[in-house]
């Protein structure tokens, strides 16, 4: 009987600490939400180079509709990684913005993303990424500074970039899709219509 | 006989390439979407339309080369012969404009280089054949009578 009931309890405990487990947010995972939740059927995650061309286009063109479209519907998780690759001598530079930006919550990061990208041509020359930030959040640019000065924000990235090696990244952009429990690699800029035919079909 | 061989052979590696590379893309039609998006030459509106419907033109001309009967069999091959040389034509177009983009043809992750261009020029060879076929058998008996 108390063998039983130990077994009982030995069970329980298993079950209690499982669903902590899946309750805990994990802190740990890198990247940033850009939109949607952990619950949306879909998720798309994103490596990207702020001073890459294609990265350009994809999350000028196909990126932001997503989250308009899919993503404030819970539809589709979007989740950005900062993969600055070593050929463009500003992108490091810019993702630090970036992890900064993240950490004054979503909506700043988006604010300073959309810059980033909008205005890469000229920052990509001069390398006057300060100028483009400070358009982009004119009041938080003192704290973003500060931010800046934080070691996480390399760490951060450097963590992205691991994480984005062991998932066999050679080029930007690269995403991964995952639906149903399956995964798909993507290497190159999607137009929004193709990416918005997948999801329609998928969501049906 | 040789010709025979021949014919079968052709119809044969030439079905297998294409219900390879439309199985392909069908597997990956995001990335078959990015392989089209890379070579800057076609509207975003035509994407969709490309990644839905192209992979299974190469299934069905696969499919066509296997079981056509000897009447249409020219047909296929024309059409076989068009879609290749239209492959070569989006090809060089894309490297001769420097585009860094994927071949999309055998792996969606192989870079468009000379070499892919001129692989892609070999596979035209049996559908050449195919093409050209009935006039090496008509030359037969003239060559037969001749030596008469």
């Amino acid at each position: 009987m108390l063998r039983r009931l130990k077994s009982i309890m030995f069970f329980a405990a298993c079950c209690a600490a499982c669903t902590l487990m899946a309750q805990a947010p994990d802190n740990e995972a890198p990247g940033q939400i850009l939109g949607g939740s952990a619950k949306s059927p879909i998720k798309i995650e994103v490596f990207s180079d702020f001073q890459c061309p294609a990265c350009r286009e994809l999350y000028l063109t196909t990126i932001t509709k997503v989250l308009k479209e899919y993503s404030s519907k819970d539809k589709v998780c979007v989740i950005y990684h900062e993969f600055p690759l070593a050929m463009h001598p500003h992108s490091r530079e810019a993702a630090r913005y970036s992890e900064a930006a993240s950490r004054l919550g979503q909506q700043k990061l988006l604010l300073v993303m959309k810059v980033l990208f909008s205005e890469q041509a000229q920052w990509g020359q001069d390398g006057s990424l300060e100028a483009s930030v400070s358009k982009a959040l004119p009041e938080d640019f003192q704290s973003l500074k500060k931010l800046m000065q934080d070691p996480g924000i390399n760490a951060a990235i450097d963590k992205e970039v691991q994480l984005g090696q062991l998932k066999d990244i050679a080029s930007t952009p690269t995403m991964f899709i995952s639906y149903s429990g399956k995964q798909q690699k993507v290497t190159g800029m999607v137009s929004y219509l193709v990416m918005k035919d997948y999801i329609d079909k998928r969501l049906k | 006989m040789t010709l025979r061989i021949l014919h079968w052979m052709s119809r044969i590696i030439l079905a297998g390439i294409f219900f390879y590379t439309g199985y392909i893309k069908i597997e990956s039609p995001l990335q078959f979407g990015a392989v089209i998006s890379g070579y800057k030459l076609f509207p975003d509106v035509f994407h969709p339309l490309i990644v839905n419907y192209f992979p299974w033109v190469e299934i069905a001309l696969g499919f066509l080369l296997i079981i056509a009967w000897k009447k249409i069999i020219r047909s296929v091959a024309g059409a076989a012969t068009a879609l290749i040389l239209f492959f070569i034509v989006v090809l060089t177009i894309t490297y001769v404009r420097g585009i860094d983009a994927s071949c999309g043809c055998f792996s969606m992750d192989d870079k468009i280089s000379p070499m892919t261009i001129v692989r892609d020029g070999l596979i035209i060879i049996p559908a050449l054949y195919l093409l050209a076929e009935p006039l090496f058998r008509k030359k037969k008996p003239e060559a037969g009578s001749l030596a008469h």
